[in-house]
């Protein structure tokens, strides 16, 4: 049952960690803020547009006053354009708000300017005069005043009180408004290239997170999986290969979040939340307090919903682990359960489990069924609140229509970026796990010591020297006894013994797999320590008896990156006799091996392994014959292989086949790590002791 | 596609109400909403004329607000009975899913794997449940929502909404579009990360290669491939998906863009107020969401669809080996004959076991010797019928296997499998496995016969420790007296114990082993070793290599004849005699 941390708070620790992994894309990172920053601005802009559009050409109010007033009022603020009509002269209403210093109510008040509004327009298309002439009661033209300075003999500029537009023809309107016509076409284009910038910055936005995103991920699963198979085999041991696997896929996955949605979304949400709050002061200061006054109750219920939100959630994800774990062990062992008639009473248990992950599953349904009605709630209430103040500042002349109705748009984004970040507060946290998980693994560190400087003198002859070594895996229960021997160069050394004799531990000290306890191994008179772990390898080289077969082509199965020129891979494959096997594939070298070598035969495997060794070329050999049975086709395939590996080499047989056994320069009989007997086949049988036993009994049945 | 969802149907008919009140209230709350403009458009209307009278605008407002609160309980309830439902039928699927899991036969076993398995349960459930709730929504939502909003548009307005709803079509056709080919570029992308998972997976697994040739940098530029592969799959998923979503605010915003064009001339010419344009903007934000989810939805019904058709094989997956009809309800006798038994896993394969003639008389304790691969977890798996054995070849008392009822013939069998499958349960659990209510004085017994005893005083919790990763980890030895003791707590007529102390020592194994046969004195035993030492105390013994019987007699008989019984027990006897002195001269 994996019921591993899924949530997790915040932890300074694993953050500067994890940032660490983001410093390289910080540029591209600064970027993709700087487009949010242009998409979410643009963003903000469409609703001022519109109200704009409202304000200056839909409804384009101007209210009535004394020239020298108005100028004045010009004087305090360059927004307030009076149109001059001689004596008297009109201002665009939206013009006199309280962003302009200006208190609209009180001027009315005092007589300054008119509680009436009218509509002013310019005179400088002819279809104007025409209306202008057909109803002259309704409309008061500029020139009035002025013909007696002869200065024009045109008007203009003409005004008409707004109430009095409906006494007009669609096309009469149509005619005289023809400049807010054009000027709402004007905005449609800036709408639409505001649109444009929005998709462009926001897309772009999206991707350089993700790009970002996705890098680092790959900086994190290179340097995870790095750190993996660099450790010791006893760090493999501990952690259980799918362990690992989770680590380096899924985990890091979850990182993934933290760039894609979370990152992405809390910058823009909260960005957009500050910069509704800014753009409705600016609009008017007025209506920015009475918006941020609805808000405490909004903030209130989100922190309250976040703390509920997780423990429904970290519930869930408890009941689903263990349902799932319940699930997938059952399915593994299945016919555990069916041999002792347990499905009842198991169905039953995985009943109650289900139950209780349906009870989480229904709890984190209500948290969420909950929230958002409230803050939709709370969404109108502060609409309705915002719209009725806003209606008294509207009376009092500081809030203009379109600043209202701006406003009320931009607090209903406000509630929706709310909405969206409480979502993401719950990803956020499980990403923090994610990344936790993964630290701890990086901070996890025990690899073979590697530092020696030594290099063996060339050329390397192979001698192979065990002195007094003593080994245990677990302390107290040593499996090598203060063992010595000595393999001259280029001879073939056969181990034998019963299971559990130490056989294949000799191996794995040879090649640094484990370091002795107390002892040393010299090859050519230097200590293995002594050199650099990558020399050691390149003279000391393994066959297991578990071949390992990688998915990829043969060829690269051979050279395992080494960049060996054809020719000599082939006359490596040619020495073990593996090349004919291969030039039978359909498409020899390259053909694509599966999973483990699955479309091999054993023999074939083994041969690939060889050829693999002997492409190496290494000084020493150390060969774990496999002790599955095959048959005699193998058995002749595998033993003429062999005979092109040990030559030339010096070799450590970990013999499980008479054949290579008789082959053997000299036989070490090993028994609980220490050797017991010692001489050759002739010898051994002779002495009639643990050998002549082994081979009566064991090897003798499988002769070739 | 639409036929798979037949499993579904009597859950929705169990969850009609739900389902009636989740629909009922979901009208509620998306009707509810449409008001909303209504009400803002009714207040901005008062206030545009000079002078307006507050009260009227507070008036609205207050009706906005208790309209609100209506809204806020419908929305409740139908995410109450919506949700609900859906995660109730998960749940049930869920349960039905497995309950028919735990009588599916091995042959189904051996086809699936558990990640396939586990992969249905996980991911398929919750496709399913995405159908069966937010599937609906997203119907319900965009038919009504789609059909309530243009008629108010289209009443007020024709021409104007005519020209202003062109863009949102296409958001609708971007999602189909996008979906589709979102789907397939997901799918390369996960193809990729298994592949990532592989190479990780393999690398591990073969770490000691990779160690050994000192290739750790040529494994990481292998990996760095396989990471990069990964990587752009993601990044060509991303160009698409990251276009979706600004391609629909585009594709709404052109909406806006055609009102403030089209709508702002008509309320300068005064075709309609300022209110109105006002309300058309809101309307037309609440049009954007239906037409994604008419989007969204076909995706969920066809990937709901997709996975039921899985969920579908497994649930309606007939178990190949069940009881017969009129099946023989009891066991009265438990001696067992074989009589001309082969058996071979697949047409073309060799036959595991072939011609095995055996007799185990009640009471009697039989032994078989075998090497690995000798055919003896393929016997032992026969009789219990976990394996179906061809008619008329295993007999227990007077019938042929076949014939008794499943569940009486199976629990005739006390088993130790020569895998041992422990649960991560407490020792405890573990051990009373096939016996729930077990005494507490029986537990105890079966402990000390397989003298897991000793070793549970040093664990942590004792009985109560756990088995597996969070808990202690177990020595091979010390899993199969665990499963020993199990297999004796279900004090069943027969047991069988087939390589069932393979991984104790032979001093361990005799004293066992007499204890065992002694609480197990007139029962039936049959003991399956491939050691001869576990077998020397049987009343007769059979030699099975290569799925055939070649020898059989009695210790003493086999002992003394020619053959691999002799052969094995010299063998073992040197190695007994090498154990011994080392153990002497260690301890």
């Amino acid at each position: 049952m994996d019921e591993e941390k899924v949530i997790s708070g915040y932890d300074p620790t694993v953050v500067r960690k994890l940032f660490g992994f983001v410093k390289p894309h910080i540029v591209v990172l600064l970027v993709a803020i700087l487009a949010l920053g242009i998409a979410t601005a643009a963003e903000l802009a469409l609703p001022v547009i519109i109200q704009r559009a409202v304000d200056q050409d839909l409804m384009a109010d101007h209210l009535q006053g004394d020239t020298e007033d108005l100028r004045a009022l010009s004087q305090q603020n360059p927004n307030v354009e009076p149109v001059v009509f001689g004596e008297t002269a009109y201002v665009l209403e939206s013009s006199l708000t309280a962003m302009a210093g200006i208190d609209k109510r009180s001027l009315q008040a005092e007589g300054t300017i008119s509680e009436t509004a009218y509509y002013v327009f310019s005179l400088d298309e002819p279809g104007d005069q025409e209306v202008i002439e057909s109803h002259p009661d309704l409309f008061r033209t500029s020139d009035g005043q002025n013909r007696a300075g002869g200065a024009s003999s045109r008007p203009r500029y003409a005004a008409i009180e707004t109430s009095d537009l409906t006494q007009l023809t669609t096309e009469e309107r149509r005619a005289i408004r023809s400049q807010d016509i054009d000027a709402v076409s004007r905005k449609g284009f800036v709408f639409l290239g505001f649109l444009l910038t929005v998709f462009l910055f926001t897309f772009a936005q999206v991707y350089l997170m993700a790009a970002t995103g996705q890098r680092v991920m790959k900086d994190l699963r290179t340097r995870l999986f790095d750190h993996v198979i660099r450790q010791r085999l006893s760090f493999l041991h501990r952690n259980p290969v799918g362990r690992l696997v989770t680590r380096i896929t899924n985990d890091v996955e979850t990182i993934n979040e933290l760039f894609t949605n979370v990152l992405a979304n809390l910058l823009k949400n909260l960005s957009i939340m500050v910069g509704v709050v800014i753009t409705v002061f600016l609009l008017s200061r007025r209506l920015g307090f009475i918006v941020v006054g609805t808000l405490p109750p909004v903030l209130v219920v989100t922190y309250l919903f976040r703390t509920y939100a997780r423990n429904a959630f970290r519930n869930v994800r408890l009941w689903i682990s263990r349902v799932n774990a319940f699930l997938s062990e059952h399915i593994s062992g299945i016919s555990v359960v069916q041999l002792f008639t347990q499905e009842q009473r198991i169905g039953k248990k995985f009943a109650s489990r289900n139950d209780s992950l349906l009870g989480a599953s229904l709890g984190e349904m209500y948290v969420f069924a909950t929230f958002r009605p409230i803050i939709d709630l709370l969404s109108s209430t502060s609409v309705a609140v915002v719209v009725y103040l806003g209606a008294a500042s509207v009376l009092e002349g500081v809030v203009t229509l379109g600043m209202l109705i701006a406003g009320v748009e931009l607090i209903r984004r406000f509630y929706r970026q709310l909405m969206s970040i409480s979502e993401q507060f719950v990803v956020l946290q499980s990403a923090m796990a994610g990344g936790e998980r993964i630290v701890e693994l990086l901070d996890e560190e025990d690899r073979i010591p590697d530092n020696g400087s030594r290099t063996l003198p060339r050329p390397v002859h192979g001698t192979i020297s065990f002195e007094n070594v003593t080994f245990s895996y677990r302390p107290g229960e040593p499996v090598i006894r203060d063992l010595s021997f000595r393999v001259p160069p280029g001879h073939t050394v056969a181990i034998v013994g019963y299971t559990g004799a130490g056989k294949t531990t000799i191996a794995n000290l040879l090649s640094r797999l484990w370091d002795v306890d107390s002892g040393r191994i010299l090859i050519d008179g230097v200590n293995i320590t002594e050199l650099p772990v990558n020399e050691l390898r390149r003279v000391v080289q393994p066959i297991d008896q578990d071949v390992f077969i990688f998915r990829d082509t043969i060829r690269e199965n051979i050279r395992l990156g080494e960049p060996l020129p054809d020719g000599r891979l082939e006359e490596a494959a040619r020495a073990v006799q593996a090349d004919a096997f291969i030039s039978r594939l359909s498409s020899g070298y390259d053909t694509p091996l599966d999973e483990r070598g699955a479309n091999l035969s054993v023999g074939q495997r083994q041969l690939v392994s060889f050829a693999r060794v002997v492409a190496h070329d290494p000084a020493i050999i150390i060969l774990d014959e496999a002790t599955s049975s095959v048959d005699t086709e193998t058995e002749r395939l595998i033993q003429n292989g062999m005979r092109a590996l040990l030559s030339h080499r010096t070799s450590l047989v970990i013999a499980h086949r008479l054949s290579t056994i008789k082959y053997a320069d000299r036989i070490i009989v090993l028994s609980h790590g220490e050797i017991v007997e010692e001489g050759t086949h002739e010898e051994l049988l002779q002495y009639g002791g643990v050998y002549a036993n082994l081979y009566r009994l064991q090897y003798s049945e499988h002769g070739p | 596609m639409l036929g798979e969802y037949r499993t579904l149907l009597p859950f929705l008919k169990k969850y009609r109400w739900y389902y009636i009140f989740g629909v009922l209230t979901l009208a509620v709350t998306s009707g509810g909403q449409l008001f909303i403009p209504q009400l803002i458009r009714l207040a901005i209307d008062t206030m545009s004329v000079g002078g307006f009278d507050l009260s009227v605008v507070g008036r609205y407002m207050l009706w906005l607000t208790g309209l609100a609160a209506v809204i806020a309980a419908a929305r409740f309830s139908w995410r109450y009975f919506l949700h609900g439902a859906s995660r109730r039928i998960e749940a049930e699927l869920r349960e039905k899913l497995f309950a028919n899991l735990l009588n599916l036969s091995s042959r189904f076993y051996g086809e699936a794997t558990t990640g396939d398995l586990m992969a249905r349960a996980t991911n398929d459930l919750r496709a399913v449940r995405m159908a069966a709730g937010m599937g609906l929504v997203a119907f319900v939502d965009g038919v009504f929502m789609s059909l309530a909003i243009l008629v108010i548009l289209f009443t007020q307005h024709p021409r104007l909404t005519l020209i202003v709803i062109i863009p949102l079509p296409f958001v609708t056709l971007a999602i189909l579009v996008a979906g589709r080919l979102m789907t397939r570029l997901f799918k390369r992308v996960q193809e990729s990360f298994a592949d990532l998972s592989t190479n990780v997976q393999e690398s591990v697994t073969g770490v000691r290669v990779i160690k050994t040739f000192g290739k750790e940098d040529y494994f990481d530029d292998r990996f760095a491939e396989a990471n990069q592969e990964y990587q752009s799959r993601n990044l060509a998923y991303v160009r698409v998906s990251g276009m979706f979503f600004p391609a629909v605010t585009f594709l709404s915003g052109l909406t806006s863009l055609l009102l403030l064009r089209f709508g702002g001339v008509a309320v300068i010419v005064g075709t309609i107020s300022a209110g109105e344009f006002v309300a058309t903007l809101t309307y037309l934000e609440m049009l954007v969401w239906p037409m994604m989810g008419a989007g969204f939805l076909v995706n969920i019904i066809a990937r709901g669809g997709a996975s039921l058709k899985r969920l579908n094989e497994i649930i309606y997956h007939e178990p190949e080996i069940a009881s017969p009809p009129n099946a023989i309800a009891t066991v009265k006798r438990t001696s067992l004959s074989i009589e001309g038994l082969s058996y071979r896993y697949g047409e073309d394969l060799e036959p595991a076991v072939s011609d095995i003639h055996m007799r185990v008389p009640e009471g009697a304790t039989i032994g078989v010797l075998g090497r690995t691969g000798a055919g003896k977890s393929t016997l032992v798996s026969l009789l219990p019928r976990i394996l179906d054995p061809p008619p008329r070849t295993i007999f227990l008392g007077d019938h042929d296997v076949r014939n008794y009822d499943l569940h009486a013939l199976r629990s005739t069998f006390s088993i130790v499998p020569q895998d041992t499958f422990l649960f991560s349960a407490s020792i405890k659990e573990n051990i009373a496995f096939a016996h729930e209510h077990a005494p507490e004085e029986l537990l105890a017994r079966v402990a000390d016969i397989s003298t897991i005893s000793r070793d549970v005083a040093d664990f942590p919790e004792g009985w109560d420790t756990l088995v597996g990763e969070r808990g202690v980890t177990l020595s091979g030895g010390q899993k199969q007296r665990i499963a020993i003791a199990r297999a004796l707590a279900a004090e069943r007529p027969v047991l069988i114990l087939d390589d069932a102390l393979s991984a104790v020592d032979t001093e361990s194994e005799e004293r066992i082993l007499s204890r065992l046969l002694e609480e197990r004195r007139g029962s039936t035993n049959l003991i399956i070793a491939h050691r001869v030492s576990a077998l020397s105390r049987s009343d007769y013994i059979y030699v099975l290599d290569e799925g055939r019987i070649i020898q059989q007699g009695t210790h003493d008989e086999l002992v003394a004849r020619e053959g691999m019984y002799r052969d094995i027990f010299l063998l073992q006897q040197a190695e007994s005699r090498e154990e011994t002195h080392r153990g002497g001269a260690g301890g």
